[in-house]
């Protein structure tokens, strides 16, 4: 099935096996808004921490469920947003940003331990917001063509 | 995501990675590096051909290295481009495994 990755919106199911849409996704988002490379690299490392997140922790690995992407661009930044229907989880509740991880955790670390801190320190702005049927993260990164 | 190797001097094997190690690249290298782990004493893995490095992918190099020290081997890092080099520092990786941008160092600790 050829992907349309025209749209600011893209519907995942809950497998870390559909993640694999996202990036031609992000890239064609960035195509068409300018993006530098270190700022897409940025792009697609939050956007896959978040996702594997919503994946492992939210629904617990169980396919079948809906995660919804979108994106838009205002005051100088794209935000990306990432609704899913999962119980309550504040993913930034899990990574203070003030406590780095020892490496030697790492290899114990569950799947996406590690993640929340990458994308607490390559995101330019996270905002969690609990939905009456689920959870909203959006992350927004500067973009000097944006500006 | 490809993986090769090739030996060098003094029992090291140099591990090539090239493209994404995204959940996608951390899949197609998790089996090969588990075995490089468990066969060989000293191994320097090539970062710089690796474009994109997330959490999944730091998991393919970090559990294999770790098995691989327990069993009283040595692993480094090498040449990360700028931004991969960004991931390893917010991980604190240099922690454990260390990471060189010349050949020469690498092997000298390694050795």
């Amino acid at each position: 099935m050829k992907m349309d990755v025209s749209q600011d919106r893209l519907e995942l199911d809950s497998r870390l096996t559909d993640l694999a849409r996202v990036q031609p996704w992000i890239e064609a988002v960035a195509d068409r808004h300018g993006v530098a490379d270190d700022a897409r690299f940025a792009m697609h490392l939050c956007m896959e921490e978040a996702l594997v997140n919503v994946v492992v922790h939210g629904y617990g690995e169980e396919p079948g469920h809906s995660i919804v992407l979108s994106c838009r661009a205002s005051e100088g930044s794209l935000f990306f947003t990432i609704d899913d229907r999962a119980p309550s989880f504040d993913p930034l509740a899990q990574a203070p940003p003030d406590v780095p991880v020892r490496a030697a955790e790492l290899e114990s670390m569950q799947p996406g331990g590690n993640g929340i801190r990458l994308l607490r320190r390559f995101a330019g702005s996270l905002n969690y917001e609990r939905l009456a049927d689920g959870n909203r993260l959006t992350i927004g990164f500067p973009v000097a063509s944006l500006k | 995501m490809t993986i090769s190797t090739e030996p060098m001097d003094g029992g090291i094997t140099k591990v090539l990675l090239d493209g994404r190690l995204d959940i996608q690249g951390a899949a197609a290298i998790d089996m090969r590096m588990n075995v490089l782990a468990g066969s060989s004493k000293f191994l320097l893995i090539d970062l710089s051909n690796v474009s994109f490095l997330g959490s999944m992918g730091l998991r393919s190099i970090v559990i294999p290295a770790q098995a691989l020290r327990r069993r009283g081997g040595k692993v480094a890092l090498l040449g990360p481009v700028p931004m991969v080099q960004e991931v390893l520092n917010a991980s604190n990786i240099g922690e454990i495994i260390p990471i060189f941008h010349d050949v020469d160092s690498a092997v000298a600790c390694l050795c």
